[in-house]
């Protein structure tokens, strides 16, 4: 009753406060109209692009693995370039010819004449011997081992000597090393953690502006490919979630972006502008410990069992359901169908049949000792086989291949239990060889020679025991003597018939072995825009890899796609 | 002065325990950078034995050092101010890191807090002014919306003010495309509408706590024999509303207000996440899935810092703004 008077200031007030908000979210709401629009016009009339790339932070030290994507590629070449998408010759970059003495210790190296860095100075042999001194003498800028001392013979000559036979180091030195001018870099105090803030390089484009959430790539004017690139300016921004990159790419915010998006079909047809290219290249397999002398437990070290999941899968089912339709089939080998099909010789192995064999799978556990017990799990002694397999939390795709299987190897009498973790987790298990089986892929390797594939997850050397860390690739702890003389022989040797007949004999050990079962060849989705640039690779024209985070081939494709309009 | 040693000394130890944690905990996580950065790499191109080498002589991490001895070096590092290099953005200093981060978390999510205390409590004030009125109506409304989970009611938002209806931007801190940061007017409004849907969720999830608190202590501070006294007086309403029921009612709020100040920093995570935006919560997000422990010591000892700076703050102001805490001390 008090109250009934006294009530009118406030509820003034009150208004009052609502006006403000109303006011400032008119204020918002006008600033929105100026800054989307002019965003739009600015960008078409430039020529310029924008790729979704990763987190920004300054670094373009080319010898940096944590560099940002366009440094290797946009910025830095390579002496060669090595295309995955399919099978051809590698592209002379900087470049023009190369050969191997008889001994294999020595190989000389004919540079491009007439190519300048972006700061106007001419590029000559010294920098390729720079360079490779450089990682020679700095263990920290050395991943993949180089040993090579260089030296400049001629102006346009260099000349690399190795302590050992060193073909099998071709392709890293070739096609995998940005070559850096001497002036600049001789001056580098820290070499491993210089941001290197002012790129001088010799690729198509020169950094512009930069800000933590966004930089730009400029033309470079004297790039010596004549008449590329065609493009004037590169934007990249931090796309990293798969959600926030379909809603980018709908609204027209960017125009190339790699990233795996549920639903892809739908998605692109949404627009008219919007197409994708998928480029299978990294087969999806099974890790298995199975080496029970390197101290793998479980039942998966019985061969019998890995070769009964081999024949357990029915992969047409798991690349429907798992593979979004747009996986493909793999083949036995680890290689890839189709790129890789000179590499296989028994013609049994280049494709897996995409239906299962229970009737073989069957056949080789009951041959195993395994029997079925009342529950229908199939066991031996007092062993059930019943295996953990291990993906990660968040790769929806991977765990509906676990789910798929869980049925599927239940028809064979093994039970299945999938598990999901954290990636730190999945990746220290795997490691460390504390799991019985993961779901990994086969990356790329140094060149399409399958001894990169072979070494990394074969080879005894780059294994190591479980508890202890394999991080060199083979989390199997797969270690057979014929493996090993056979890949040491391949690398002693640049002829590939010889190569060819040891690879058969890994083949054979591995299909026997099964370490990895492949399951199929994963997609790998990168989606265009196509109003601002045309030009950009195809199903049919895969002139590069695509993706946008591919080191080397991303300066292919920028180079050459050109403006529309 | 006694009262002030005491409590200087007690957030000397609880700041100790803090740092102490802050060194512990990354390191209980499984895995470690080394191999991390090694699988990063696997995946785009060949991994020898001799890169696992190469990596650690990059990164400066020797796994075979005691925890103690990286304890040591943890406390003389922080004595000096260095926070070591981040991983995630290597080679990027971890200061570094944070000074690029910290001002978008502040901005953003401090003054959305301080936004959704202020209309609060105002709105709160008035429900319990006036019982049974409209304003007293919402509190189930906005007790509804603090009860959506907040990452739900973002999403939603997100998706039909950013992608269904297009009035807000979908993420970003601001247009990249058309600014360049510096002190521009174009900047800043392009700041303030990339900001507005953020900030507005925030607000819509936080303010019906301040608005129920504030209305409860104001119904329960009217109740009160002093302002039967003030109306016997004759004192005008509006100044028994302020200076007699609000002032009193105000006083739990506001020692709320600043301890949730201290949480400004951690509670960014979700919001940024959602948004995208380039703030610390984004920075911490990412040095947790890098195993990256300097960022994350980093973060965390700024976190740390926040919460006991705002309740030292609390305990030094509640003596202020309530004379009867300083009459007893």
């Amino acid at each position: 009753m008090l109250f009934t008077v006294q009530n009118k200031p406030g509820v003034r007030r009150l208004l009052g406060v609502t006006a403000v908000a109303a006011a400032t979210s008119l204020l918002f709401a006008a600033c929105s109209g100026n800054t989307a629009g002019g965003g739009g016009t600015k960008a078409d009339a430039k020529a310029s692009i924008t790729v979704g790339g990763g987190t920004i932070t300054k670094n373009f030290n080319p010898f940096s693995t944590t560099a940002l994507q366009p440094t290797l590629g946009a910025l830095y070449e390579p002496l060669y370039w090595y295309n995955f998408a399919k099978k051809q010759d590698p592209t002379p970059v900087l470049a023009s010819g190369f050969s191997w003495n008889d001994a294999g210790t020595e190989l000389t190296i004919k540079t491009r004449p007439g190519v300048k860095w972006n700061d106007g100075q001419p590029f000559t042999a010294k920098d390729v011997a720079f360079t490779f001194n450089l990682i020679a003498k700095t263990p920290a800028l050395n991943p993949s081992g180089l040993a090579a001392t260089a030296k400049a013979t001629a102006d346009d000559t260099a000349v690399l000597t190795f302590k050992s036979k060193s073909l099998m180091q071709e392709p890293a030195v070739l096609a995998n090393q940005a070559i850096v001018p001497e002036h600049i870099w001789k001056d580098v105090k820290d070499p491993v953690t210089d941001p290197n803030e002012n790129p001088v390089g010799t690729g198509p484009f020169k950094l512009g502006a930069f800000s933590t959430q966004s930089y730009t790539l400029l033309k470079n004017d004297s790039y010596w490919e004549a008449g590329k690139p065609a493009i004037k300016e590169v934007r990249y921004i931090p796309l990293e979630a798969a959600d926030a990159a379909s809603a980018a790419l709908v609204a027209g915010k960017v125009d190339w972006i790699s990233a795996y998006l549920p639903g892809i079909d739908q998605i692109i047809n949404s627009k008219k502008d919007l197409a994708y290219v998928n480029t299978p290249v990294m087969t999806t397999v099974l890790v298995t410990c199975s080496n029970p002398a390197r101290g793998c437990t479980g039942p998966q070290t019985d061969p019998a069992v890995r070769k009964a999941i081999y024949y357990g899968m029915n992969r047409e089912q798991l690349i429907k359901l798992a593979g979004g339709g747009v996986a493909s089939d793999a083949s036995p080998t680890l290689l890839l169908p189709g790129r890789d099909d000179s590499w296989i010789t028994d013609p049994n192995l280049q494709k897996i049949p995409p239906a299962a064999d229970a009737a073989m799978a069957n056949k080789l556990l009951d041959e195993a000792g395994w029997t079925k017990g009342a529950d229908g799990i199939r066991a031996k002694g007092n062993q059930r086989l019943s295996l953990t397999v291990q993906t990660v939390t968040g790769w929806s795709d991977y765990i509906s291949i676990n789910d798929t299987l869980k049925q599927q190897l239940a028809a064979i009498g093994i039970e299945l239990k999938p598990s999901q973790v954290s990636w730190n987790e999945w990746n220290a298990a795997q490691t460390n060889g504390k799991f019985q089986l993961s779901l990994d892929s086969v990356g790329l390797g140094a060149s399409t020679n399958p001894y990169f594939t072979y070494n990394g997850r074969l080879a005894t050397e780059n294994t190591a025991d479980v508890g202890k860390s394999a991080s060199a690739g083979n989390f199997a702890r797969f270690s057979d003597p014929k493996v090993d003389a056979a890949l040491k022989t391949a690398a002693g040797t640049s002829d590939e018939a010889t190569q060819k007949t040891q690879y058969a004999e890994i083949q054979k050990v591995f299909a026997d072995q099964m370490p990895y079962i492949p399951v199929y060849v994963n997609s790998m989705l990168t989606e265009f825009n196509t109003s601002r640039a045309a030009g950009w690779p195809t199903k049919d024209n895969l002139y590069a890899v695509p993706a946008s985070w591919k080191a080397w081939d991303l300066g292919v494709v920028l180079k050459t796609i050109t403006p529309v309009g | 002065m006694r009262y002030l040693g005491q409590k200087l000394a007690f957030y000397a130890v609880a700041c100790w325990a803090a740092l102490t944690l802050n060194f512990l905990i990354p390191r209980l996580m499984p895995g470690n950078p080394v191999d991390l950065m090694l699988s990063k790499l696997a995946t785009r191109g060949p991994v020898t034995p001799t890169t696992r080498a190469a990596i650690e002589a990059m990164l400066g991490t020797e796994s075979n050092v005691s925890l103690w001895r990286q304890y040591l070096t943890y406390l003389q590092q922080l004595g000096s101010g260095e926070l070591g290099t981040s991983i995630a953005y290597f080679p990027t200093p971890v200061s570094t890191v944070i000074g690029q981060t910290l001002p978008w978390t502040v901005g953003l999510i401090g003054l959305a807090a301080v936004m959704s205390f202020v209309i609060g409590v105002l709105l709160g004030r008035a429900a319990g002014w006036r019982r049974g009125s409209w304003v007293d109506n919402l509190i189930p409304f906005t007790t509804m919306l603090q009860s959506v989970p907040y990452f739900w009611l973002a999403l939603l938002l997100l998706f039909l003010l950013g992608s269904t209806w297009p009035v807000f931007p979908l993420s970003g801190g601001y247009d990249v495309y058309s600014v360049s940061p510096g002190f521009s007017l174009a900047f800043f409004q392009s700041v303030l509408y990339h900001g507005a849907l953020p900030a507005l969720t925030i607000v819509l999830s936080s303010i019906g706590g301040w608005m129920l608190g504030m209305r409860n202590m104001m119904v329960s501070t009217l109740s009160e024999d002093y302002i039967l006294t003030a109306e016997a007086k004759g004192l005008t309403p509006r100044r028994i509303r302020s200076r007699y029921a609000a002032r009193n009612a105000v006083l739990p709020s506001i020692s709320g207000f600043a301890i949730s100040l201290g949480f400004v920093v951690a509670g960014s995570i979700v919001t940024e996440a959602v948004f995208s935006y380039p703030g610390i919560g984004s920075a911490l997000l990412l040095a947790v899935g890098n195993n990256d422990y300097a960022l994350m010591q980093g973060v965390f000892l700024i976190i740390t810092l926040a919460v006991l700076g705002a309740n030292l703050l609390v305990d030094l102001l509640y003596g202020v703004i309530d004379p009867r805490t300083r009459a007893r001390s």
